[in-house]
């Protein structure tokens, strides 16, 4: 038998190389890199503009709501809105549109009306109401809990050749998660068309990026189920813009998996339930004022002549008539009857919810003979 | 003796545990430096530092699986889960590994571990932060299930967990965090887990509680003594092991029995209580045992909440369904 040291070397052997990149189009100033520039046609661009000035006015408006007790705990996304508006721009409406709780902005940039973004976050379940014509999946409060339902989407389409992507959006916290692990081992195994777009807005309620992984970058951990890898600016619609259009193209030609990590900002609180300031500085939050993705923008589409003051004012105007339709409406729907929670349970109730129903049934019409509850609107949804 | 509420009565339990043994160790997402969402951690980490109070990853199977391991290797950790509705991505561990490890390896290990949990509805929270998933836990053996509703129980209770040789799942009812006051003793002292208490007397039926229900059956109780009806409500306290001796004393005294409780009645605790109870006293009791619990459906969102988790209301007419009811 031969002996060790009669062995011939063994050097450590490189057998995987991985390098992360950060994709950065605009400056802080909205000027543009001309060799990176995406070739968006104008109107797609100006669709964005307006939907991403529609979508922080909205946020405003929200957030008061809120204060003013008209509104339950919101999650405001101010900050966000090049990573929820511009990915959602790049897909058909057959692609998934798979967003987090905090995703209104994606699902206003599918065509979703807002006020059903209000009813939800004013406590009534029919706030969920998506065009109908898109694949918009609901939003999963468990966070990350999504992710693997997600791969599932891509998966279908997959095998049914419909050549439609999933986009599911995460945070930096739900990164951490096993679900993002198992997430993406299934979609690179299966060469699946996932996107993964990470909105890294460096806080986890009140957990700095720093602390939710060691890693450089979360970039980086697609490399580990061979999916695409890239770092973008999320406050640079354009960088966005680019990496998701790619990401798109890849997944409709069968080359699997991407992961997207956008690096932003949470300008605001976690929800209206969270104070900010008990765990981060004002100092922070105004330096990332200075990379507004809206600002950055609009200064972009007016160098480019895309876009006029009278313009901008235009679109400030519409956004607040379209918004304060919005509110009227959400604060015109009729408050829910308590009997619609018995409807779309099972495609067919059982007995027992059948028989709930009418004891539930008793107990208004109990209250409503102590004058405890007012006249009802009449039961919605499919029951039994 | 302070008065203090349900929270401060659970942040001085932690406060006392980890003065008093630098095994106990709090982790968590959100729990340091923020304090907990509801700032039930409040302070800690300023006292005992970061290395005690630990901010975690958002991860909450994770969160529990290296509970279990601190607690193998020596600790006394305890753990917080932020929402009762993120419980089922952790049930991997308390399955699995929580009620089993002891009996796995023969006696060897053992998990001193607890885990905290909000628990229940009616604070206009939004979706899956309301929840009522006791039943999960306490159909789990090898693992002990406790929730108080003063907040004297909130800090014995949480003591006794933490000093417990086993797993202890520790449920705070959320709506009393701030809503409930009492005086809570300055000592560090233990709620012994498996007694019940009696929240207040009564001849005619025994009311069975827990949790933030408790102060809804003692509502129920009042508006039911003008009609003439005396209602012992016991506040159960601790649903594994069960205070079976508690329940039988004044199931026994009464004749009947009703189990009021915020999770759908399908396959509940309730319906566990309610079984013990005509296993062991068929013959004492004057009527079948009655459940008022929420709706066999998903919890609805914060405006149609109040119907669906029992109110008085309902409680007042479980008690009179069930007075109206003769066993023969």
């Amino acid at each position: 038998m031969a002996s060790a040291d009669q062995r011939g070397p063994m050097p450590l052997t490189t057998v995987h190389e991985a390098k992360t990149q950060r994709l950065e189009i605009l400056d802080v100033e909205g000027r543009a890199d001309a060799a990176l520039e995406p070739k968006a046609p104008k109107e797609k661009l100006l669709e964005i503009y307006r939907k991403m000035v529609s979508i922080r006015a909205f946020d405003e408006r929200a957030l008061k709501l809120q204060r003013q007790g008209r509104l339950g705990t919101y999650p405001q996304i101010i900050g966000q809105e090049a990573t929820q508006i511009v990915p959602a721009c790049c897909l058909e409406p057959k692609d998934w549109l798979v967003p987090t709780y905090r995703g209104q902005g994606a699902y206003f940039a599918r065509g979703m009306q807002l006020r059903y973004s209000l009813l939800y976050w004013g406590g009534d379940d029919r706030g969920v109401r998506f065009p109908t014509e898109n694949n918009d999946l609901i939003f999963a409060i468990p966070v990350g809990s999504h992710m693997t339902q997600a791969a599932g989407l891509a998966w279908a389409e997959k095998l049914k050749k419909t050549n439609a992507v999933a986009l599911c959006w995460l945070g930096d916290g739900a990164s951490s998660k096993g679900d993002f692990h198992e997430a993406l081992t299934f979609a690179g195994v299966h060469k699946l068309p996932l996107i993964m777009l990470i909105e890294n807005n460096q806080w986890a309620i009140s957990l700095p990026r720093a602390q939710q992984c060691a890693a450089e970058t979360l970039a980086q951990k697609a490399f580990g189920y061979g999916a695409h890898g890239l770092q973008v600016d999320g406050n640079d619609a354009l960088a966005v813009y680019k990496a998701v259009s790619e990401a798109v193209t890849r997944g409709r030609r069968g080359e699997g998996p991407s992961v997207i990590e956008c690096l932003t900002y949470r300008m605001g609180h976690h929800t209206t339930a969270d104070d900010a300031s008990r765990y981060r500085s004002a100092a922070e939050v105004e330096g990332w004022k200075a990379k507004d993705p809206l600002s950055r923008y609009t200064k972009y589409l007016k160098a480019k002549g895309l876009l006029t003051d009278a313009d901008v004012e235009a679109a400030l105007r519409d956004a607040e008539a379209m918004i304060v339709e919005e509110v009227k409406a959400y604060e015109a729907f009729p408050k829910p009857n308590p009997l619609d929670m018995f409807a779309n349970n099972y495609a067919v109730a059982p007995w027992m919810l059948v028989e709930q129903r009418a004891e539930l049934e008793e107990v208004l019409r109990e209250k409503q003979s102590r004058a405890e509850l007012p006249e009802l609107p009449p039961a919605e949804g499919r029951f039994p | 003796m302070a008065q203090k509420n349900l929270l401060q009565g659970i942040n001085d339990g932690l406060r006392q545990a980890m003065e008093k043994d630098p095994r106990v160790v709090v982790l968590g997402e959100d729990v340091g430096l923020n304090g907990g969402v509801f700032r039930v951690t409040e302070g800690l980490q300023k006292q005992f530092g970061a290395e005690r109070v630990v901010d975690t990853p958002l991860a909450e199977l994770g969160i529990v699986g290296c509970t279990v391991g601190l607690a193998l290797a020596g600790m006394r950790p305890v753990c917080e889960i932020q929402f009762d509705g993120f419980l089922p991505a952790v049930m991997d561990q308390v399955i699995c590994h929580f009620g089993r490890m002891r009996n796995r390896s023969q006696g060897r290990n053992s998990l001193p571990l607890v885990l905290r949990a909000p628990h229940g509805g009616l604070i206009h929270a939004p979706e899956h932060h309301s929840e009522s998933p006791e039943a999960y836990f306490t159909h789990t053996p090898g693992i002990k299930v406790v929730i108080p509703s003063t907040p004297e129980d909130a800090k014995g209770l949480l003591i006794a967990a933490i000093n417990d040789p086993d797993p202890v799942v520790y449920f705070e009812p959320k709506r009393l965090y701030r809503t409930v006051k009492g005086e809570v003793p300055d000592a560090y002292f233990e709620t012994p887990i498996g007694k019940a208490r009696v929240a207040r007397e009564g001849t005619d039926i025994t009311v069975l509680s827990w949790g933030a229900m408790v102060h809804t059956c003692l509502k129920a109780a009042e508006e039911l003594e003008k009609e003439g009806v005396s209602c012992e409500v016991v506040d159960l306290r601790t649903l594994t092991p069960l205070d079976w001796a508690g329940i039988a004393a004044s199931v026994e005294k009464t004749g009947r029995a009703l189990v009021a409780h915020e999770a759908p009645n399908t396959g509940s605790w309730a319906a566990e209580v309610g079984a013990l109870i005509h296993e062991r006293l068929f013959h004492k009791l004057r009527a079948p045992v009655q459940r008022v619990g929420a709706w066999d459906i998903r919890q609805p969102l914060f405006q149609l909440e109040k119907y669906y988790i029992p109110d008085a209301h309902r409680v007042v007419r479980g008690v009179k369904k069930l007075l109206s009811r003769q066993a023969v």
